[in-house]
């Protein structure tokens, strides 16, 4: 069912960036398809207010390879197109790194890049066959500074830049752009067990004194998978405040 | 496609795709043999070659690169079809080197007819 309306792909849409993401991109009169391993408040009230028109959510554990690249060829079908992808789910892995748990570390490598590689390889397909399309991966400051305590979250990540660079060399020649976004700490779930006088610490040392907004985020991202940003690819673009200059 | 391709099919198929990337850069492309290398005959780049590999998924519904074969060992034009022609009739990859593709559809289609028989 082939159609005009531009469609993205949200990997993580349930909560946090990833459902701002899904209203942004609704907003900005996208078709959305997103996977999450819960189905969450935010993606009940879009099943219900959306009734299937022009949203798509399934659940999908990111560690199951042959269900997420079931997930996109049903996206892929159920809405005609995939213009975007954004690679945002991922999971938070804290801990020193001599005393963490190898399935711990697994985990997050398959959660974060292995879930996000599966992902690009599938989507790509159907942006070579449409002759254009635009990735972006939600990496991290961690990829860019070292900090104690996110050794294997920083690996993720970083790869994840790794990942942004080369992919966009290899799909350029179709018109494929691939970037990067590295937030900052920014008001989600996963800085809300960190306590208020760490938050305060962390808004100290940014120089605009203080902690993202979840939109500011997510404005990044839809600017690099807009025509705005038409000759952008393999950049990774800091969302930090300033924090890692 | 709704009904299962023949080998001749399979064939004319994946040259059709890789003459559609060198009519992208070329006004005239002639007709393929088999023996034509992917990349120092017709010069297409690994780009390309995921590019025709993505077309002939949509249209002939396999991937034999996604746990089959490795695209590495893709040389040649007749390669490529080998490839395609496997994955669609699994009875090409049994038996040694001396299994004939004639061979491999005879079977094949003996075993289809005893099916229908039962």
């Amino acid at each position: 069912m082939p159609q005009a309306r531009k469609v993205a792909l949200v990997s993580g849409g349930s909560r946090g960036l990833g459902a701002e993401l899904v209203s942004g991109f609704l907003d900005r009169q996208y078709g959305v398809a997103t996977l999450s391993l819960t189905k969450t408040a935010f993606i009940t009230n879009m099943l219900r207010a959306r009734k299937g028109r022009h949203f798509h959510w399934s659940q999908v554990d990111g560690r199951d390879h042959e269900a997420l690249r079931a997930f996109v060829k049903e996206a892929g079908e159920r809405l005609g197109r995939i213009d975007v992808l954004v690679n945002n789910a991922g999971i938070a892995m804290e801990g020193v790194l001599p005393t963490m748990r190898t399935r711990d570390i697994v985990e997050a490598v398959e959660v974060n890049l292995t879930a996000a590689l599966v992902l690009a390889q599938a989507c790509s397909r159907l942006m070579l066959r449409q002759g254009s399309g635009c990735i972006v991966n939600v990496s991290s400051v961690h990829a860019i500074r070292g900090h104690a305590g996110v050794a294997v979250y920083s690996a993720t990540k970083a790869a994840l830049d790794g990942l942004t660079r080369s992919l966009a060399r290899e799909l350029g020649p179709r018109q494929i752009r691939v970037n990067s976004v590295a937030p900052g700490y920014f008001d989600s779930e996963m800085v809300s067990d960190m306590a208020e006088e760490q938050k305060q610490r962390i808004a100290r040392r940014t120089p605009l004194g203080r902690l993202a907004r979840i939109d500011e985020v997510a404005n990044a991202i839809h600017f690099l998978t807009s025509d705005q940003a038409s000759f952008i690819t393999g950049h990774t673009l800091v969302v930090d405040g300033g924090i890692t200059c | 496609m709704l009904t299962a391709p023949t080998l001749a099919q399979i064939e004319s198929i994946v040259h059709d795709r890789i003459r559609a990337v060198l009519a992208e850069r070329v006004s005239e492309v002639g007709r393929l043999s088999g023996t034509e290398r992917l990349s120092a005959t017709l010069g297409l780049s690994s780009l390309d070659l995921a590019f025709v590999v993505a077309e002939l998924e949509a249209e002939l519904g396999v991937d034999p690169f996604a746990k089959l074969v490795s695209i590495t060992s893709v040389r040649s034009v007749a390669d490529l079809v080998r490839a395609y022609q496997q994955a669609l009739f699994p009875e090409l990859q049994r038996g040694g080197e001396d299994h004939t593709i004639a061979t491999a559809v005879k079977r094949a289609q003996t075993r289809r007819a005893r099916r229908k028989r039962r």
